[in-house]
């Protein structure tokens, strides 16, 4: 992992101009596939779904399907980390409910969600509401299960030498406890973010009016992959961009872990 | 150095023994101390790894409850941490890796319970104090080891306590550092008059810092033998190369000497498993 | 330590129990429309007629078939790709943030491509199984050997070693553990994006069959079929489990 930032200094060539011209060479050849071999029923030339990208984005159907998707996944993240982080600190705080309550987190976590996804449009409806609860669904475990591991990586000389300062219990909470556990919940957001995504994609895909993965169906059915590649490229960057801040967030806060020691 | 002579600390027949871990109860780690520690004096801890120093030092601090005995600053017992009148320097590197300097040192001010408005200053002056003025916005992280430790000094400083407790402050630094911080606590020594209590594993820097040497015996730990050192703070490199000094130090070592084969000899002849600990805790220091 | 996972045992089965408990009495007192809570006895009947007469066995059969096949290819591909980037510091600095990056992105937004270019039929599945398999086998791979100790290799080449010596002493036996976890997430992901991908959108298999059953508004009989496949992929990743530290405990001896 940062094997490859501390090889990047030494090499000639740099891994990522390589990475980039390996990136624009796929697209290169995708392009004289599309024209060539590709039947174009089907797959449409990286041209021709950029081409399609103003025809989609005119549509007002789509562009409300767009933030549709959008609110979906920043309602379910939002709940998530909120939930996430209102079990994690009192689990993780103390032994007792450390033990108590976490081999109960962990079987639910083991239940493999996608099995009670009918359940979730069930229960919630297929409009809105099921995919934010089936993300929140995917979105809280990484979030909980970092914040309970960050718990536990407080340092037993730092509790030691704020005690002997004074500190009280809610100081040493605030200035002790919250800082260790930052790093780590930041980790966790990233992976809740994923998660969180792919939750709400799922659902969306599985059974909705509304949002991207209800349009990529109706592109696909009715045999335009440009206009189906487009949302999907839309999906994708969306996904990428709130991937990028949170893995920013992450190693920003978390400074101090990196570079300590 | 002329000692006001008041006494500041009292150690009344300390006892302690964890309960706590896979030999509760067995492990005798303080036998009956008492120790009387007059006001601004400086005193250094000495003996074998694992003796029960730390343990000692963290009763009188207020961090361990003594399973016997009580003790007593200005008179008063101590039953808890007291922040307004006890610091402490820690050996391992206790500073918040996540916070600058500065903040380290205004949070500790913020624990003792200084008011927000009188941090900032505080902080700056005692960070000036120590030659750390151009480093306040820096990270632990960012600086060396020497400066990390002066850090820590300066944390314990700002608090105005009449006494330091040093546990090993410098005993992860290089040999020349150590020698110079140790220079620059005597000088500090000498302009504050604060009350201190080190404990080190070195022989040099005790009988350098000293005004009087504890030498502990063996763990359960009690009191073997106090050596005073003559000589006014500040003390400097003519003090360290007096022929009075080496012969201190040897008089210390040839102290010491029958409480390490002790500790080695009979962890070497019968408790195999315990060999480890001291052996580590050498390497470290 | 281990007393502590007994208790842990204990908490969940309990936990287990008073759900159970809860879900019976709902069901005596009429609390929740059997549409939506179908009783717990008419599920475990149901449950118990599937299983009997053989019902879920074909299902079973159609999406372990597309599993393995799914799973096949993931490993072929994964195990080849990763150890040729793996080998090399440069390709693993080029390509890791690459298949990282992609990984961070829910392939599940491509299904639909999958549909388009194979078929609603047991092609597409296979396909979206292996490519979910894959990302984790390759990333454990390649991960696995670039976390290997540098003073392994440094000790390795001071002695001389090729780079194909290295591969196979050093890099190879020090990874294998990672590899080996990487596998057993690979092959768990692989059975949860099939089942997915045969709701969405799927003929065959136990995930088009729950959707199927929901549809019909028989509620009982998708509830016995959700807690079939919770069960199989319980028994899975326990099988897993205990191979993966067979594996490690055979590895750590020799
Ligand atoms: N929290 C604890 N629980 C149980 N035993 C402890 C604990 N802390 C220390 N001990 C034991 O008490 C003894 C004395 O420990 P202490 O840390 O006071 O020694 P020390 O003289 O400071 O050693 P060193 O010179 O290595 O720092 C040791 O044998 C140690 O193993
Ligand atoms: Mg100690």
């Amino acid at each position: 992992m940062n094997l490859a930032m501390t090889d990047r200094a030494g090499l000639r060539l740099s891994p990522g101009w390589v990475r980039a011209g390996i990136v624009v060479l796929a697209v290169v050849a995708w392009e004289v596939a599309g024209h060539t071999i590709l039947d174009p029923e089907f797959i449409s030339p990286p041209s021709a779904v950029i081409a399609a990208f103003p025809r989609i984005l005119a549509d007002s159907d789509i562009r409300h399907a767009i933030l549709v998707s959008f609110y979906e996944l920043l309602a379910a993240f939002g709940i998530a980390t909120v939930a996430g982080i209102a079990l994690g600190v009192p689990i993780g705080l103390h032994r007792f409910t450390l033990r108590s309550a976490l081999p109960l987190v962990l079987l639910i976590y083991s239940i493999p969600q996608v099995t009670v996804l009918p359940l979730f449009v069930l229960y919630f409806g297929i409009g809105p509401a099921s995919k934010i609860a089936f993300g929140v669904s995917h979105g809280i475990f990484p979030i909980l299960l970092n914040v309970v591991a960050g718990a536990q990586t407080v340092e037993p000389a730092h509790l030691k030498a704020a005690r002997s300062m004074g500190a009280g219990r809610l100081l040493i909470f605030r200035r002790v406890v919250l800082p260790h556990m930052v790093p780590s919940l930041f980790s966790g957001l990233r992976l809740g973010m994923s998660a969180t995504l792919l939750g709400v994609i799922l659902a969306e895909l599985y059974g909705s009016q509304a949002g991207i993965g209800y349009y990529t169906q109706v592109f696909t059915n009715s045999f335009d992959p440009a206009g189906m590649f487009a949302l999907v490229a839309v999906l994708a960057v969306m996904a990428i961009i709130l991937n990028e801040i949170v893995r920013r967030a992450e190693r920003r806060a978390s400074f101090w872990r990196v570079t300590a020691r | 150095m002329a000692f006001a002579g008041d006494v500041a600390i009292t150690v009344e027949k300390v006892s302690h023994a964890y309960l706590k871990g896979a030999q509760a109860g067995l492990l005798q780690t303080l036998r009956e101390v008492s120790l009387e520690i007059r006001r601004g004096e400086m005193v250094c801890l000495i003996g074998p790894s694992g003796c029960g120093k730390s343990t000692l030092l963290n009763i009188i601090g207020g961090l361990i409850q003594p399973s016997t005995g009580v003790v007593k600053v200005d008179g008063r017992v101590i039953r808890g941490p007291t922040p307004n009148e006890i610091a402490f320097v820690f050996q391992d590197n206790t500073l918040f890796p996540w916070s600058t300097i500065l903040e380290n040192v205004k949070v500790a001010l913020e624990f003792q319970g200084v008011p927000a408005t009188e941090r900032e200053g505080r902080a700056r002056t005692t960070l000036a104090a120590v030659g750390l003025k151009d480093f306040a916005d820096h990270y632990p992280h960012q600086l060396s080891g020497g400066m990390k430790q002066r850090a820590s000094l300066a944390r314990a400083l700002a608090l105005q306590t009449g006494i330091l407790l040093m546990d090993e402050p410098f005993a992860a630094l290089d040999e020349q550092t150590r020698t110079y911080l140790g220079e620059e606590l005597s000088r500090l020594l000498a302009k504050t008059g604060k009350t201190i209590i080190f404990v080190t594993h070195s022989l040099s820097e005790a009988v350098f810092l000293a005004d009087r040497v504890i030498v502990m015996t063996a763990r359960p730990a009690a009191i073997k033998a106090t050596i005073a050192v003559a000589g006014a703070h500040p003390r400097g490199p003519a003090f360290m190369a007096s022929p009075r000094f080496a012969e201190q130090r040897n008089e210390l070592y040839a102290l010491l000497r029958d409480e390490i084969e002790k500790t080695v000899g009979g962890l070497v002849g019968e408790e195999p498993e315990e060999a480890a600990p001291p052996m580590l805790a050498e390497q470290r220091g | 330590m281990t007393g502590t996972a007994w208790r842990a045992r204990a908490i969940q089965i309990g936990f287990v129990v008073v759900c159970v408990l809860g879900w019976i009495y709902v069901g005596n007192a009429r609390l929740i429309s059997p549409i939506f809570l179908p009783r717990f006895d008419r599920v475990m009947t149901e449950l118990l007629r599937i299983v009997s007469n053989g019902t879920v066995f074909v299902y079973l059969g159609v999406t372990l078939f597309e599993l393995f096949a799914a799973y096949a290819l993931a490993l072929a591909a994964g195990l080849t790709v990763g150890f040729l980037i793996g080998r090399s510091r440069f390709w693993v600095a080029v390509f890791e943030p690459l298949l990282n990056g992609i990984f961070a992105v829910p392939i599940v937004i491509f299904l639909p491509l999958f549909i388009l270019f194979l078929g609603i039929g047991i092609e597409s599945k296979i396909a979206f199984g292996a490519t979910y398999a894959f990302f984790p086998i390759v990333l454990n791979t390649i991960g696995g050997i670039g976390a290997v100790d540098a003073r392994f290799v440094t000790v390795a080449q001071s002695l001389g070693a090729t780079r194909w010596q290295m591969f196979k002493r050093v890099l190879l036996p020090a990874a294998l553990p990672v590899i080996v976890s990487g596998i057993r997430i690979g092959f768990l992901i692989g059975f949860f994006s099939i089942i997915g991908s045969e709701m969405i959108a799927g003929l065959d298999g136990l995930g088009s069959q729950i959707v199927q059953l929901g549809e019909g508004m028989n509620t009982a009989a998708m509830f016995a079929y959700i807690l079939f496949v919770i069960l199989i992929a319980a028994i899975l990743n326990t099988l897993l489990s205990l191979l993966q530290s067979r594996f490690n405990r055979v590895a750590a001896a020799s």
